[in-house]
């Protein structure tokens, strides 16, 4: 894939802004029994290129929320890319084999100061507290448990054990081509549908900050629909029928979207319904 | 609500086939009369679900998935039959039996004689097609994916290998001719009547958006995968454009829909194209492509277009806010036929080679002139824009404080930014033709310089000139010792900066430059000291600051002198013979100069200075009387005699064409002094023996001998 050339900006003006300390969200597998009605949340994904900055920044959010969504993130990249000492020396590593550690251990190694000026360190280390290493989106394949994820303390995990999500955000245009393209051309075997999102984010330390928030804030907004939609029809409602006052979830993505985009008019958005 | 004990059983279950596959028969089997017809819908919900990831699940083999799906579907057809109303269990079923659909299929393909199941299959169908328009919209979506798969099925495939139909797609293809339960045509004939209702949502006059963006998402398989059919879908989605199908007003939902729906129709058409470069619809796609690009400019939603240029550009470049183009602020001509030709028109060949002989010939103070201009207008410009910004800012007030805004929401919100556009572009005009018409800038000529003022500068011209020599003085002047070394013709006068080349050029500048312009000093003489003298008098000046050390400047100096002369005087004898009435006059100038010097020197000179005085007296180009008898009146002093004598002595020996004249002086030595006999004497009697009497006082001038006594 083509170097972002927006990752020039990554430079030396990246703050020193060490990421939130996600909450341990550790009782939750054992205290609380594992998913029920009431527990009911919206699964997430978020899609970057390289699955390190703006995919990771919006994993954290996310999974360390209130709500405590479940989350995966993945790259559309070929490669995991991050700034080197130079544009024309970018760092490559390769998806799904590469964990974030290591990334951390050989950049600190060849130049610490470099990588901790310009926030490489300190991403990589919210990274790694986060999940294992940068995932390829194109080599996902839907509907495979994900069991070793939780087992091995993914921040997120819990709930994506079946390997499916609800929504998909994208945090780039061409990654949302390359989402909705790959999800065509693995050919829809679950049946499944997904909502699949863009909010085009700058790729620099800021706006992933910036970025995350208002994917939070749309996640929060989607979440409570979908939920609200299980409770009109769920134990109490159930009686009553089918609402046909009440819009879907589904029905509500679109309204959803523009009142967020409203509130959020410098990350343009972009959404469509495909199939996992 | 407390989670209930069987839902967290289930989940534990769940947990171990997720983690071992092949649980998966033991526990469909065990859960299905716990989450059947009767259960409780939260359990119902659990078993959709669950049955809908079973027969999804990538890790559970085919061939266990068709073991498994006969028991399940009389399960699944209860619960549908009763009515079901739920929505997430409607959802998840539908989503199972599309997963179902082709696993039953190709059981049936491979067990003519289960009837049962295919039946049961059929039943399911059915009811899921006869109440899809009345499903809500999350059970629709998925009844549309269902249709998908129907189509997908009861289509031919293109048969990869027919000895191993293991190998091969489900499909009509791999169905045999005389199966008794799937009888092809009619299969064919079903699926053709589904595909055309998949493809009504492009139809209908308003679309769902939902439905349409899971219908064009789901119907790349079928393009890739069902030849027979793919151009019909193809040619479907190259009629639908999303922004003729909804209805005002413009919310920005619907113009969220209506991007989402022209995007997804769009990477349907581009993941077909990627597959299949080369195919025969390429230029209409692609055309087709092109205009859903455009009907979204068009569409009253320039909002939602993808990250709206920044109101405010870092670098001042903004059109809105450059009311001159780059040819405005650089076309200085004044014809208008000119300064409309477009110079891109001509291939850069030509333009090259116009402009670098063009280049070659440019008048410098024309181009520093147009260069003036050109700034002069930028500066202008450059001003204004600013005070336009300033005002702009003002107005825009605090709104202003994001650098990075675009304006997504310009219903009400770019009013604003559209009125300071509207104001720019009105004050543009105004600007424009005062700076246009601003022509080439032409400097005034300075006025005339008077005589004085001419002479001044000349002087100080020259004293700078001087000090170039000093500066040099000070430095070693190893090329000097080097320019020795290779004396002769081939040594060009004043090639290598040194003192040597400065003093020259300043001779040269009082000898030659005024050459000939002296003759029409005659009418307004005396008026003013030429340059050429002043030259001179500092020359002088110079010289006998340091006679001995900068003798050679004098010899140097007089040598250029007494060749002007000649030259002078050549070039006035040929006037004379071209019969020139006035008899020109020819202001010479070594014989004084030389005279000069030498009295400057005399006085100075001691009795060890000999070679100083030989020196001088061998290398001036001239020896004359006036030299002779200054010479001559060292021998006045008695420390000087033996100067005098020697000196002459020397002329006499090495410089013949001087020997008479010098003769003649020092016998005029020897007769005047009485302290110059002795040293006189000698000479005398070596060359001129019969000038000595022995007693004789009496002096024999020669007068003939002083007269003719010229040499070269």
């Amino acid at each position: 894939m083509a170097y972002d050339p927006r990752r020039v900006n990554t430079g030396s003006t990246t703050p020193q802004t060490p990421p939130p300390p996600p909450p341990p969200p550790t009782d939750m597998n054992s205290g609380q029994a594992p998913s029920s009605s009431t527990d009911w949340k919206l699964k997430f994904c978020t899609v970057c290129a390289s699955n390190n900055n703006r995919s990771m920044e919006a994993h954290l959010r996310l999974s360390s929320a209130p709500t405590g969504f479940p989350v995966i993130s993945f790259g559309t990249g070929s490669l995991v890319r991050l700034p080197g000492p130079s544009i024309t020396q970018p760092n490559v590593y390769s998806f799904n084999t590469t964990s974030y550690n290591q990334m951390y251990e050989e950049l600190q190694s060849k130049d610490e100061r470099l990588y901790r000026n310009n926030g490489i360190l300190n991403m990589l280390d919210r990274n790694r507290n986060l999940k294992w290493g940068p995932e390829r989106f194109q080599d996902w394949v839907p509907g495979v448990p994900r069991l070793d994820h939780l087992s091995k303390g993914d921040k997120g995990a819990l709930g994506t054990e079946g390997g499916v999500v609800d929504v998909i955000i994208t945090c780039e245009e061409r990654c949302w081509d390359a989402v909705v393209d790959d999800l065509m051309n693995k050919g829809a075997a679950l049946n499944r549908p997904v909502h699949v999102f863009n909010v085009d984010i700058k790729d620099n330390h800021e706006e992933a900050l910036v970025g995350g928030k208002a994917i939070l804030d749309l996640a929060n907004r989607l979440n409570d629909a979908a939920t609200a939609q299980r409770a009109l029809h769920g134990n109490n409602g159930w009686e009553n029928g089918a609402g046909a006052a009440r819009k879907s979830f589904d029905e509500q993505v679109p309204e959803i979207l523009a009142e967020w985009q409203e509130l959020n008019p410098s990350l343009p958005a972009l959404w469509t319904l495909a199939w996992l | 609500m407390a989670q209930s004990t069987e839902v967290a059983q289930l989940n534990a279950a769940r947990n171990l086939v997720l983690g071992d596959a092949a649980l998966y028969p033991q526990i469909v089997n065990g859960i299905l009369p716990i989450v059947g017809a009767n259960a409780k819908p939260e359990l119902r919900r659990w078993g959709a679900d669950f049955l809908a990831e079973t027969f999804a699940s990538p890790v559970l083999g085919t061939a266990q998935k068709e073991q498994l799906a006969p028991g399940v579907l009389q399960a699944i057809r209860d619960i549908l039959l009763l009515p079901e109303t739920d929505t997430a269990v409607l959802q998840s079923l539908v989503q199972c039996v599309a997963s179902l659909y082709p696993l039953v299929f190709r059981h049936i393909i491979n067990h003519p004689e289960d009837s049962n199941s295919w039946e049961i299959m059929n039943t399911i169908k059915h009811d899921i097609l006869r109440r899809m328009d009345t499903f809500p919209c999350p059970v629709k979506i998925c009844c549309a994916k269902f249709l998908q798969r129907v189509v997908q099925v009861q289509t031919p495939s293109h048969v990869a290998d027919p000895r191993r139909p293991d190998q091969n797609e489900t499909s009509l293809a791999i169905v045999p001719r005389n199966h008794p339960l799937l009888a092809i045509p009619h299969l064919e004939a079903e699926s053709s009547g589904l595909l055309d209702r998949l493809l009504d949502v492009f139809q209908v006059e308003i679309c769902d958006p939902l439905l349409v963006n899971a219908t064009l998402n789901c119907l790349a398989p079928l393009i890739r995968t069902r030849q027979s059919i793919s151009n019909k879908i193809i040619n479907a989605i190259l009629e639908f454009y999303p922004s003729k199908h909804v209805r005002p007003p413009f919310t920005p939902t619907v113009r969220v829909s209506v991007k989402s729906m022209e995007r997804t129709a769009r990477a349907v058409l581009v993941n077909m194209l990627k597959k299949n470069p080369s195919h025969p619809m390429l230029g209409k796609i692609q055309l087709y492509i092109e205009r859903l690009m455009q009907s979204r400019l068009e569409a009253p939603d320039e909002s939602s277009r993808k990250r709206a240029l920044p109101n405010e550009p870092v670098d001042g470049l903004d059109h809105a806010k450059r009311p001159l183009s780059y040819s405005q602020l650089f076309t200085l001509t004044q014809d208008a036929a000119l300064s409309s030709f477009d110079v891109k028109q001509l291939p850069p060949d030509l333009v090259v080679k116009i402009t670098v002989p063009l280049l070659a010939q440019v008048n410098q103070s024309l181009l520093t002139q147009a260069i003036d201009a050109v700034r002069t207008r930028y500066q202008t410009v450059t001003k204004e824009q600013n005070q336009m910004r300033l005002q702009q800012q003002a107005a825009a007030g605090g709104e202003d404080d994001d650098d990075y805004e675009p304006e997504y929401q310009p219903m009400e919100g770019a009013d604003n930014t559209s009125d300071v556009a509207s104001v720019i572009a009105a004050e543009a005009p105004d600007v424009q033709p005062d700076l246009v018409s601003l022509g080439p800038f032409v400097l005034p000529q300075p006025p005339p310089m008077s005589e004085e003022e001419a002479g001044e500068v000349g002087r100080s011209a020259v004293a700078r000139v001087f000090s170039m020599i000093n500066i040099a003085e000070t430095a070693p002047s190893a090329s000097k010792g080097k320019s020795q070394q290779h004396p002769g013709f081939t040594r060009l006068a004043g090639s290598n900066f040194d003192r040597d080349a400065w003093v020259l050029l300043l001779t040269r500048l009082a000898t030659r430059a005024p050459a000939g312009l002296e003759g029409g000093d005659k009418l307004g003489k005396g008026k003013q000291t030429p340059i050429s003298d002043s030259i001179r008098e500092t020359l002088y000046r110079y010289i006998l600051e340091d006679f001995r050390g900068r003798l050679t400047i004098g010899i140097t100096w007089l040598n250029e002198e007494w060749y002007n002369d000649r030259v002078q005087m050549k070039a006035a004898a040929a006037a004379r013979d071209q019969g020139d009435d006035e008899e020109p006059s020819v202001a010479t100038h070594y014989d004084t100069w030389v005279s000069r010097l030498l009295d400057g020197i005399l006085p100075y000179l001691d009795g060890r200075d000999i070679k100083v005085l030989v020196r001088f007296l061998s290398e001036i180009p001239e020896v004359t009387i006036p030299i002779t008898q200054r010479v001559a009146s060292l021998a006045k002093d008695p420390e000087r005699v033996n100067l005098c004598v020697q000196a002459l002595m020397y002329l006499i020996m090495f410089r013949p064409p001087a020997r008479e004249m010098c003769l003649n002086t020092l016998e005029d030595v020897y007769q005047t002094y009485e302290e110059a006999r002795p040293a006189a004497g000698k000479v005398l009697a070596k060359w001129r023996p019969q000038a000595i009497r022995p007693a004789d006082s009496a002096p024999a001038p020669q007068p003939e001998a002083q007269t003719s006594a010229t040499a070269a």
